[in-house]
């Protein structure tokens, strides 16, 4: 049930693919039989509700496990990740909905976690605090991100411009896949609003965006290609064109049991 | 909109609530005894600050890492006591002991960091197991050692001399006869300084304390920084344990016990965060230099050693308090 | 935001006020007499610094007789103790930096302590050493030891125990490797006579010990006696040979409460006090004497402040005396 990249229409190869992932947990099965293509430049929605399996694909594709059953292919090679900076050195860049970010520390050390640039070597080597700074002003600028003050704690920013700044740093460090996990979930509609647009930032920048949410209200946007998860298995991968707003709700929702739920709720039982 | 003054930038600095805390208890003891302020007084009061700071510098970086040593105290003693028994019971060359100390503390350090990042359990709990092991090791193997419960004698062992003037000598700064000591602490404070707020590992020290989970997630490599922070203390640790052997010569089984808490406490004074992830090194320098200043004003002030106590616990909420209302005023003022 | 500022100002103003309006006695004139030449019993300002741990019973009793002989001279005496020896040699610094007139320490770990009473020495302070390191005192360059000589006190002791009959000993040394201990029982030893077995216990460990003592004393229906060396010791001694069934009288070093209580029971046959008031009060006097008239007491041995003893003829006497804080 999974549908088929069409060649007229989607002339670029995929970045990342999964093809037929399993993954389970002892005797649970997490996920099963999950296929979805994701290409550079465009956005991939990953929908479900809670429990459908989402977290479970995200840590795949994350590399913090490995798939039991499939193969997940970059570049149209295979790939296992054995740890999540493996991930991130094949360009994978994953946003955790807590953003891995740290809130007591400053923007330009939130921006350069794991990444640091330094000058001068040996016991001399330090963090290079002043390209640091700047470099994170011009990234977060080039994203159309205006930051008071890259000294600020980042406990200080709201939801939305933490997201923002997570985004940006994930683009800068040459992420070609940007996995990012519910950002507009704990957000309120205008800030949504606003990380919606930087992922638009993102995606137009060639980078690949797998975006995993239960809203398609905010999905149904800035998707190009959907997928949808039920209790670990996949209802279809569909184009947008090929689906409405309205339909993937109803998808989502498991569509007969809502029409059930409205015919009970709308007639009082005598 | 313009950045935050340079105003702004300084109340926000961890070390502030430290410095004003400082001064405040300086000029407290300054205006009311003219030797308290003197060169005499001033070299007098900066030597238990020193290896107070030393060791609080050390306990501070492992704060912001966001992980309590609890045996730190007692493994000054440790230390101290090796340098002891190796000296003077294996009759060896005083430098040998010295590193025979040191790699000791590595050991412990090493121990106490790989069980913390291993089994996920609290550091408090775990180095609290440490502090006892310790405690008791200090006591058995003294006595075992030299069946008394000192360690005595080592100025006799060879090398005594170049070790002095090392670890015990006095230096003359401005008219005041300082102890040697006071200038390793200043020497320590500035790299502490330096590692945590101009290198990367110093990133990966807040980060590590801020939200280990997320900063794992982003490559640091968190188990590592702990384990390294942990030795970071141990090597303290063999520092002060080696300067009070080579300085009074003779070492009793139970040093140090007790002072574990004392360097936690010049780390909250200087703006650590008990949750870790903020604070830094100057200002626990700060809550030492605190401390010695209260330790030797109260006998200047000629006030009864009993209140020594209840004085420290008021400045340490003093400080605290005060360090909380600047950095909310602070913070607030950005918004 | 005005509230958090205000207040940050009156906790800096505060105390700063506070110092300005309180003026302490003898604190802003520094260095009243300079030691060594005659001066007026009103100048004199003596430092008290001992190893005793705050709040230890024994230490508090040492402190009062310092004081008290503060107040009867008219001198002022300031008492500071720490326990850590580094500690210790800072307070003792301290002092020499406030040019007082005389010193008096107690020498638990002379190495420790060289280095600081030598400098006090040398700035022509008076040394007097109490309590302990009475064979390093006159090396240090003290003009005189107060205390308690553990071997005279344990012949004391012995010679007690001989009057009361005792023919077979038992000495309990409950802190491996003190040599004054070990002095204890060898004293009484030659007070008694005879041998005096020793044993070996933990003072950190007293059921242990009670165990112990209990032990020695069936396996030895002979010993007539257990003499222990610390007040915590003697109490659980009393309890030990309640266990063992023996008839061996219980004789206990220094007093405590129970110690005396104990002898008022009849538990306790004797106390042997080193009688620490003493060692509070006699090195004023003997500084004082030094000060005002160049004099030196002892002629070059120890001031024997014990050993005194206590038992059931002067033990309610006694026990008032405790209760005021000055045996």
């Amino acid at each position: 049930m999974t549908g088929e990249p069409g060649g007229a229409q989607e002339p670029t190869a995929p970045l990342l693919e999964l093809r037929n992932v399993g993954k389970s947990y002892g005797s649970v099965i997490a996920l099963e039989g999950i296929s979805a293509t994701v290409r550079a430049g465009e956005v991939t929605c990953v929908l479900g509700d809670n429990g459908a399996g989402k977290s479970t694909l995200i840590k795949i594709l994350a590399g913090v496990h490995g798939a039991d059953r499939g193969s997940v292919l970059l570049d149209g090679e295979p790939v296992s990740f054995g740890a999540p900076r493996d991930a991130l050195d094949a360009g994978i860049a994953t946003v955790y909905q807590d953003l891995a970010m740290i809130p007591l520390m400053a923007i330009w050390r939130n921006f350069f976690l794991g990444a640091e640039p330094t000058k001068g070597w040996g016991p001399f080597r330090r963090f290079d605090a002043a390209r640091a700074k700047e470099t994170t002003r011009h990234e977060l600028a080039a994203m159309g991100i205006d930051i008071r003050d890259p000294d600020q704690p980042v406990g200080t920013l709201s939801g939305g411009e933490r997201q923002s700044v997570a985004i940006a740093r994930a683009v800068h460090f040459g992420a070609r896949v940007l996995i990012l996990d519910e950002p507009t979930s704990a957000l309120g509609v205008k800030q949504a609003g606003v990380v919606l647009r930087y992922v638009a930032q993102a995606r137009d920048r060639g980078v690949g965006v797998v975006l995993i949410t239960h809203n398609p209200h905010h999905a149904y946007p800035v998707g190009n290609r959907f997928l949808v998860l039920n209790r670990g298995r996949s209802l279809g991968e569909f184009a947008k064109a090929d689906i409405s707003r309205d339909e993937l709700t109803r998808l989502m929702a498991g569509g007969a049991e809502l029409d059930a739920l409205a015919h009970e709720l709308e007639r009082p039982a005598h | 909109m313009a950045a935050p003054g340079p105003l702004r930038r300084l109340l926000v600095k961890p070390e502030l609530g430290a410095l004003v805390g400082a001064v405040v208890v300086f000029a407290f003891f300054a205006v009311q005894s003219a030797t308290f302020r003197s060169a005499r007084g001033v070299a007098n009061w900066l030597d238990p600050a020193s290896t107070l700071g030393i060791m609080a510098v050390a306990v501070a970086l492992l704060m912001i890492g966001g992980h309590f040593d609890l045996s730190a105290g007692v493994m000054t003693g440790t230390t101290a006591l090796t340098v002891g028994v190796v000296a003077t019971q294996f009759r060896q060359n005083l430098w040998v002991a010295i590193g025979v100390a040191l790699l000791v503390a590595l050991a412990i350090g090493f121990l106490n960091g790989w069980l913390v990042t291993r089994t996920g359990l609290p550091s408090f709990i775990i180095t609290l197991g440490t502090f006892l092991m310790l405690q008791g090791l200090n006591l058995g193997l003294t006595k075992l050692f030299t069946d008394t419960v000192t360690v005595s004698g080592i100025d006799d062992a060879p090398g005594y001399a170049v070790a002095e003037w090392i670890f015990a000598s006095r230096v003359e700064i401005l008219g005041a006869e300082l102890r040697v000591a006071v200038l390793w602490w200043l020497l320590f404070t500035a790299l502490a300084t330096w590692v945590l707020l101009r290198t990367r590992f110093g990133n990966w020290v807040f980060a590590t304390g801020g939200d280990e989970v997320a900063a794992r997630n982003v490559g640091v490599p968190a188990r590592r920084t702990t384990i390294a922070l942990f030795m970071t203390t141990a090597a303290a640790a063999w520092f002060v344990g080696t300067t009070l052997a080579v300085r009074l010569t003779s070492v009793q089984a139970n040093t140090g016990i007790g002072q574990e808490l004392i360097y936690i406490v010049a780390a909250v004074i200087g703006g650590c965060l008990l949750t870790g992830g903020f604070g830094s090194a100057v200002g626990a320098s700060l809550g030492a230099l605190i401390f010695g200043m209260t330790q030797l004003g109260i006998p200047y002030l000629r006030w009864d050693a009993d209140w020594f106590y209840f004085f420290l616990g008021a400045m340490l909420l003093l400080a605290v308090v005060a360090n909380r209302l600047v950095r909310r005023y602070a913070e607030a003022a950005r918004r | 935001m005005a509230a958090p500022k205000r207040l940050l100002a009156l906790a800096v103003a505060a105390p700063l006020l506070l110092a300005a309006c309180t003026t302490d006695g003898g604190s802003s004139s520094e260095g009243g007499g300079s030691g060594g030449a005659a001066a007026d019993a009103g100048d004199l300002t003596f430092s008290v610094v001992t190893h005793g741990s705050a709040g230890d019973a024994f230490w508090d009793v040492v402190q009062n007789g310092a004081e008290n002989a503060g107040e009867d001279l008219g001198i002022e005496v300031d008492y500071q103790s720490d326990g850590d020896p580094q500690r210790q040699a800072q307070l003792i610094d301290a002092a020499v930096n406030q040019d007082v007139d005389g010193i008096v320490v107690s020498l638990a770990n002379p190495d420790a302590l060289e280095e600081s009473v030598r400098a006090a020495v040398e700035a022509g302070i008076p040394v007097i050493t109490i309590n302990s390191g009475g064979d390093r005192s006159a090396e240090f360059g003290a003009i005189g030891h107060v205390g308690q000589d553990e071997a005279i006190a344990g012949r004391g002791a012995g010679e007690q125990l001989a009057e009361s009959g005792a023919t077979n000993v038992l000495c309990v040394i409950h802190e491996a490797g003190n040599i004054g201990l070990e002095q204890r029982c060898s004293g009484a030893s030659e007070g008694l006579g005879a041998e005096v077995a020793t044993l070996q216990v933990d003072i950190n460990d007293l059921p242990g010990a009670q165990s112990a003592i209990a032990s020695q004393l069936q396996g030895n229906a002979s010993v007539d006696a257990v003499l222990t060396l610390n007040s915590a010791v003697a109490a659980v001694a009393v309890e030990a040979v309640a266990d063992a069934g023996s008839e061996a009288q219980v004789a206990a070093f220094d007093l405590n409460e129970d110690v005396i209580s104990g002898i008022q029971a009849g538990d306790i046959a004797f106390a042997v006090d080193q009688q620490q008031y003493e060692q509070g009060y006699l090195p004023v006097v003997m500084l004082k004497l030094y000060a005002e008239n160049l004099n030196t007491v002892g002629g070059g041995q120890p001031v024997l402040t014990g050993p005194g003893i206590v038992d059931a003829d002067n033990v309610d006497e006694i026990a008032d005396l405790a209760s005021a804080g000055t045996r």
